[in-house]
Order: structure tokens, then C-alpha cells, then sequence
């Protein structure tokens, strides 16, 4: 036995939240072959078939591409500041895939360790997050690497798995879940079957191994030599969370904005000095690779890293986690070949 | 003297030193009246003007543009403006694409000794600028947040 | 074709004429094909040639990651060939110094790219070897199609559409970093002192850095249509692109890439320039 709602309701609940002033976001074609999460003026809008995986990740609705701190102004010989209210509109996120959930439960750690962000925090509180398992993945999906898997709850308040002909089963795994669907689902004797997601394409212990024992390993120029280091990886992934923060005005007064970073630009560690310690692309491919698999699960216990695989979809050049983590395996594999032989 | 809700336009200029500015100097030694909406930015050359400099004028919320510098062959560094046209020419395309209204971005030769035309192109861009209304467009999309 | 393509890249690496060869690799028939760097003649067998080659190779050679390679061998399609023309026109690379192995080709992407609908290089023309044929004929016309139909828009529609396609900009230069020619050591959009172009990803930012870049590249864009197909929000970067390339062409019969004697529009100029706008 099991709860189920149709589309139908689902659309009508999202205009119903829309039209209490509220946000809501969720995936959407936003060109007939480009489907991305985003704000949605409609139930309609809302895309909840025919995509693998949204270009983008459900961060932006938590922390964003840009937000401003304070706003300051010159008056005269005085400077006023104005701290920025962070944002604490009800969203609530109808749609994100698992590997997109799981990434918010991964960023609360560091966004609430030696400051607790309440830009981020506000927001946290604000949203309901309402995943949906998948019916499908690609070979860029590694999900099941990293302990997650196409219907994984983590992180999500409900989630919602297709049954087909339009109806889904709703499973609510928190309060704000339970009281976001009750009284909008139907009994039915109808259970959802998860599929199963990609076999385990990288044996991510193997690699945290390796990482851990070769820091300078001569590999890693190999293999980001056709990194362009542009942050098409870091601002689709759903995990990447580094950030810059910027002053933007004029004579009369301007912002202090906290904007994405990615840690691929070549000026990303560029001293003011003039030294860059990561000057080539191959310490910056390392390290983002250290960050995600060694540095962030040794201080909070979580890898960061879902397997959603957006990297590599919106990599130009096909690289991304899952294809530097295969390289590094098979670089070690080969100089382990040349060592015995 | 001015009342409340009441559209003023505002016009940025961008003018070269040596003809356009000198012409507007000569417009106001020869007490020749034009409207104070302008705001007269003064750059060594027409070539040294940034095509940024447009866009910047619009997101500080300019109702219209003007660039002006010397006549061709008239300029002080020589081919300053001849580059400045070449470009003019193509940024003027791009503008179009994005749908940034031309009516409101003007180019000029306008040298030391036309105050005249100084004082009449001013007029008309004024009250040209007038009757087609504030530039919303370009100061709304500034102004939102993402 | 591929084997003489290999056994090409593996004489060069033999003879020690070049120390790597820029080409194409991929891990299976089916996947996607992506750059790769051979430094040593056994490899020469990742090399492979298909309709998956989309990357233009050219944005490598002004990388320093690369250059400390040495002296490259690069693979080629005629369009890819024409940034190697404007590079070389604006003296980044050596074309002396560069062993270019060109590919005729019938056309990337299955269905066909819109840029090889209307491809009229099929064949590079200035490559020490091409090889291969290409069946597709070169088309001489309908490049800017695609923009007129655009332009039918009224400018307020024109305006509403860039606003709502440059509102899922995230400012992360992929555009950037896989053009051949936004080659810059220090971006006009990394400039922080002071600040030219707001780094943020707002529409007032995102407007600033397209103008700037689709402006930086005016006769010098060879429509290669990289920076559309790697776009992750899939904004149609080539219409601002193709707004300049248009107008190189309509106002100075000039086309980046295509003639490498003839000057280049930028930097130049003619006392007959059209002025019929200028007040």
C-alpha cells in the first residue's frame, strides 16, 4: 500500500504555493533540448519526464550565484552600511534528482563549521525539499559510487517515484515532507520499483588511498592537460560550494556581493603578490579532486561528491570527476605494472 | 522651476577634447542656450572610447548617448577617429541584436568651431529623447537581482 | 583514413619533428570524443577521427600548460583552420614552427551541426597534408539565416529574449576558455583594479560580459560554434557572435580566417568607412 499523487495535483499544488507569494522551483525545459532547475512561474512549467539529469543543481536555490551582504554609500565624508536581509520567502524545490538532495545534507556541514552562514541557513529553513527518484541514468551517472543511488532519501523531505501514466508514489520522510502532502495523496495498492542505478563504475576507497599516499604524483599534468579551466564543473555541480567575495559600486556607493568562485580558474589561488601556488592546471585538477574525496570527508565525514555527473555533462571537454578518477586508477595501475615488471 | 513628474531626460555625451568639447566651449562663450540635460564627459579622442562606455552610461540610467568627436581628417592625434568609426560601425550592430533602442545612441562630428551644431544637436537629442521617454529597459535589467 | 592519420602522427613523433600532437581521442566507439596530448609514437593509437571531433584543437596552442609540451602537430578541420589563420594573423602562433595535419570533413554531430549546414571549408587549405576526402559540398550562403529570422523580432522582443536567455548565465567562461581567440593572459573580465566588468551573475554582469566578449571577438570570431555547444544554461551565444561576423562582412567583405593577406578589420581602418548614421 502506498500514497499517490498525479501530476495533475502536483501542478496544482505548485500554482497553489505560487499564489500564496511563495517560491518554487523545480526542473524545466527551459529550451525544447536544455532542461534546467528553475523558478517556476506555473505548475505547468514543471518537467518531472524526459531528462536524465537537469544541466544545473538545486544549490543556487541555497546558496547563489550572487548575493549581496551589505550595501554601503558614501555620504559626504561619512560611509553608511546596510547589512543585506537574507532571503526567508517558504521555496520549495519539487523535483530535485537524489544526487541533488544529498548535496544540501553534504553542504551544511561546511556552511555551519566555523561560521554558521545564515544567508545559507535561512534559506535552509525556508525550503522543502521534494526529490524524484530516477527512471533512468546515463554513462555519466555514478551515484552508486559514492553511496547514493537512483531513489537514496538523504537530504530529502519527500520524494516522489514514478509509477507512470502520470502518478507517483509520494513517500515523506520529515515533518515539513508530511505537511506539505497531506490530504493531497490517494491510497492505492500501487508500489513504486526503484531501478537499480549504474553499477559501481570507480572504487572511490582505492582512490582516496592513492591520494592520500602520492600528492605529487606526476599523473595529474597528464590528465588535465585539456582542462580549459573554465568553472563549467564547479557551478553545475550540486556540491562545489567555493565562493568570492567582491565590492561592486561606484564614487556614491555600491555592494559587497558574494559571488561563485571555482577553484579551475588560473586566478583562483593568485596571490597578491603575484605568486600563484596552483599555477598549472594539473595542481588545480588535483586539488579539486583532494577537496572532494580526502579534505572534506576527513573534516566532516561526508565525501563531496553525489555522482549526479554533471561535471562531465557540462564539461567541454569531457573530463570532469568520474573520468579523472578512472585516469588516476588507470595511471596507477600502469605505473604499479611498471614497478613489478 | 522644475515640477515634480515631469520627465527629464538624461543625456550622457562623450566628447573628444579638442573639437567636440571646444565646440560646446564655443557654444557657451557665444552664450548660445542648450539644454542642461546633458552631461559632458570629456575623453582626449573619440578614439579612446570604450564601446563599454555606452553600456555604462546605460546601466547608470541614460536616456540616450551621445559619442562625438572630431571630423575625419580633422583629428588631433592624427587617426583617432577613423578607428572609433570603424568600430562604431560594428558595435552599433551589436547593439541592435540585444534590442537596445538606436534612437537613443547618437554619433556626431562635431568640431571647435560648430557651436551652432553643438547647441542644435543637443536641442534635438533633447527633445527627441523626450518625446520617446525614459530608457527603462536597460536600468530595470541592472537593477534585478539575478 | 585513421591509420594513415596515425602512421602521420607516429613518423612525426619518430623523427622527433614535433614533440606532441594535439588530437583527438575517445574511450569507446560510442562515447563522446574529446582532446587529447601524444607525446610518445606508441600511443599514436588513441588517435581517432569522427563525427564526435567537435572541439577546435586551435584554443590549445596559446595555453602555457601546452606550450611547455614543445613543438605541437595539431589536427584540424577547416574550421578549426581558420582560427590557426586569425592566430597567426595576430602573431600567437608560428605556422613555421607548427605542423598542421588537416581533416576533410562532411560535417560534427549527429544530426548535423547548424554550423556544417552552412560549412564552406570543408577541406583546410593551408595544412602541411589534409587527409581524407570530404563528400559535403561547400555552401556558399544562408551563414546568417539563422540571425535574420532573429532580427524579425522588434527590438522590445529582442531585448525580452536576452534577458531571458542570459538570466541562466552563470558566469563560468566556458565560452571563454574554448575560444581559440580569447587568448588574453589577464581577461578584461578578471581585471580588478579597477573593475571593468562586474564579476557577478546578474543581468546587469551577464549583459556586460557578452557584449564585451561577443565586441573582443569583431572580425575575429570564425563561427566555430564552440562557445554555443558548450554553454551548460544552452544560451545561443552564436547570434551575438554571428551579429558581428554579418557585419564584418556587409560593411568590409571581410570574413576572419578566410584570407590570411587580407588586414584585419580591427586595428584598421578606411577614409571611404561608411558614415551615413553619424549626425
Amino acid at each position: 500500500m502506498s500514497e499517490v499523487i498525479t501530476r495533475k495535483s502536483l501542478q496544482d499544488m505548485v500554482d497553489a504555493w505560487i499564489g500564496q507569494g511563495r517560491f518554487a522551483a523545480g526542473p524545466v525545459f527551459v529550451k525544447p533540448d536544455v532542461c534546467m532547475y528553475a523558478p517556476l512561474a506555473s505548475g505547468e512549467q514543471l518537467a518531472l519526464d524526459g531528462f536524465i539529469h537537469p544541466a544545473n543543481s538545486i544549490k543556487e536555490f541555497f546558496f547563489p550565484r550572487h548575493e549581496k551582504i551589505y550595501t554601503y554609500r558614501f555620504k559626504g565624508h561619512r560611509l553608511e552600511l546596510d547589512d543585506s536581509e537574507p532571503a526567508k520567502t517558504p521555496q520549495l524545490i519539487l523535483g530535485a534528482r537524489p544526487c541533488d538532495a544529498a548535496s544540501i545534507a553534504i553542504l551544511d556541514r561546511v556552511f555551519n563549521w566555523d561560521y554558521k552562514d545564515k544567508f545559507y541557513n535561512l534559506r535552509r529553513e525556508a525550503t522543502t525539499v521534494v526529490s524524484l527518484g530516477c527512471a533512468g541514468y546515463d554513462n555519466n551517472c555514478f551515484c552508486t559510487s559514492v553511496g547514493l543511488g537512483p531513489a537514496a532519501e538523504k537530504g530529502s523531505d519527500a520524494m516522489l517515484l514514478p509509477l507512470g501514466d502520470g502518478e507517483f508514489e509520494i513517500r515523506c520522510f520529515t515533518e515539513k515532507g508530511k505537511a506539505l502532502f497531506t490530504g493531497k495523496t490517494q491510497t492505492s495498492s500501487k508500489e513504486a520499483k526503484p531501478i537499480s542505478g549504474p553499477e559501481n563504475r570507480v572504487d572511490v576507497e582505492l582512490i582516496v588511498a592513492q591520494l592520500e599516499k602520492n600528492f605529487e604524483d606526476p599523473a595529474w599534468r597528464e590528465i588535465a592537460l585539456r582542462c580549459l579551466g573554465c568553472g563549467a564543473c564547479a557551478y553545475t555541480c550540486p556540491t562545489c560550494h567555493c565562493f568570492d567575495i567582491v565590492d561592486e559600486g561606484n564614487a556614491a556607493g555600491g555592494a559587497r556581493v558574494k559571488n561563485w568562485d571555482s577553484c579551475q580558474f588560473p586566478m583562483f589561488t593568485m596571490h597578491a603578490s603575484g605568486h600563484n601556488p596552483r599555477s598549472t592546471q594539473g595542481q588545480r585538477q588535483r586539488q579539486r579532486i583532494q577537496h572532494k574525496f580526502r579534505i572534506y570527508p576527513e573534516k566532516f565525514g561526508e565525501t563531496l561528491c553525489t555522482g549526479c555527473g554533471n561535471c562531465t555533462r557540462n564539461c567541454p571537454v569531457e573530463l570532469g570527476v568520474l573520468n579523472t578518477l578512472l585516469s588516476l586508477r588507470e595511471y596507477a595501475l600502469r605505473n604499479l605494472n611498471e614497478v613489478q615488471s | 522651476m522644475s515640477e515634480v513628474g515631469v520627465f527629464k531626460p538624461k543625456i550622457i555625451a562623450y566628447v573628444c577634447n579638442w573639437c567636440t568639447y571646444l565646440g560646446a566651449d564655443l557654444a557657451g562663450t557665444n552664450r548660445l542656450e542648450y539644454p542642461s540635460n546633458v552631461r559632458i564627459i570629456r575623453l582626449p579622442c573619440t578614439g579612446r572610447i570604450d564601446f563599454n562606455l555606452i553600456i555604462k552610461a546605460l546601466e547608470s540610467g541614460a536616456d540616450a548617448v551621445l559619442v562625438s568627436g572630431c571630423h575625419p581628417g580633422d583629428c588631433h592625434y592624427t587617426s583617432g577617429n577613423y578607428h572609433a568609426r570603424r568600430r562604431w560601425i560594428l558595435f552599433r550592430e551589436l547593439l541592435e541584436t540585444l534590442g537596445i533602442e538606436m534612437e537613443r545612441v547618437h554619433f556626431a562630428w562635431i568640431s571647435a568651431a560648430e557651436g551652432r551644431k553643438f547647441q542644435q544637436t543637443i536641442t534635438e537629442i533633447t527633445e527627441h529623447t523626450r518625446k520617446l521617454g525614459p530608457y527603462t529597459a536597460y536600468k530595470k535589467l541592472c537593477e534585478a537581482g539575478v | 583514413m585513421i591509420d594513415q592519420l596515425r602512421q602521420t602522427c607516429r613518423r612525426l613523433l619518430d623523427e622527433g619533428k614535433v614533440n606532441v600532437i594535439i588530437g583527438y581521442g575517445q574511450n569507446s566507439a560510442d562515447g563522446p570524443a574529446y582532446p587529447i596530448f601524444v607525446t610518445k609514437p606508441e600511443e599514436v593509437g588513441k588517435l581517432v577521427w569522427n563525427d564526435k571531433c567537435y572541439a577546435n584543437l586551435a584554443t590549445y596552442l596559446t595555453r602555457k600548460d601546452i606550450k611547455a609540451l614543445g613543438k605541437p602537430a595539431i589536427i584540424v578541420k577547416g574550421c578549426d583552420e581558420r582560427a590557426l589563420v586569425v592566430l597567426q594573423q595576430e602573431s600567437q602562433i608560428d605556422r613555421e614552427a607548427l605542423y598542421v595535419i588537416g581533416v576533410a570533413c562532411d560535417g560534427v554531430g549527429n544530426p548535423r551541426a547548424a554550423k556544417c549546414l552552412v560549412c564552406d571549408v570543408h577541406r583546410p587549405r593551408f595544412a602541411a597534408e589534409v587527409l581524407g576526402e570530404a563528400s559535403a559540398s561547400d555552401v556558399g550562403n544562408g551563414r546568417y539565416t539563422e540571425l535574420g529570422e532573429f532580427l524579425e523580432k522588434s527590438p522590445a522582443e529582442r531585448m525580452v529574449y536576452w534577458m531571458e536567455e542570459l538570466s541562466r548565465c552563470v558566469k563560468c567562461y566556458a565560452c571563454r576558455e574554448v575560444c581559440p581567440l580569447c587568448y588574453c593572459n589577464r581577461c578584461i573580465a578578471d581585471k580588478n583594479r579597477p573593475t571593468i566588468i562586474d564579476t557577478s551573475a546578474t543581468l546587469k554582469g551577464n549583459f556586460a560580459w557578452q557584449i564585451v566578449r561577443a565586441f573582443h571577438l569583431a572580425g575575429r570570431c570564425v563561427s566555430c560554434g564552440e562557445c554555443a555547444r558548450v554553454c551548460p544554461a544552452g544560451i545561443d551565444l552564436g547570434l551575438l557572435n554571428l551579429t558581428l561576423a554579418r557585419a564584418a562582412e556587409e560593411h568590409f567583405q571581410y570574413r576572419a580566417g578566410i584570407d590570411p593577406e587580407k588586414t584585419p578589420i580591427i586595428g584598421a581602418y578606411s577614409l571611404e568607412d561608411k558614415e551615413e548614421f553619424i549626425l
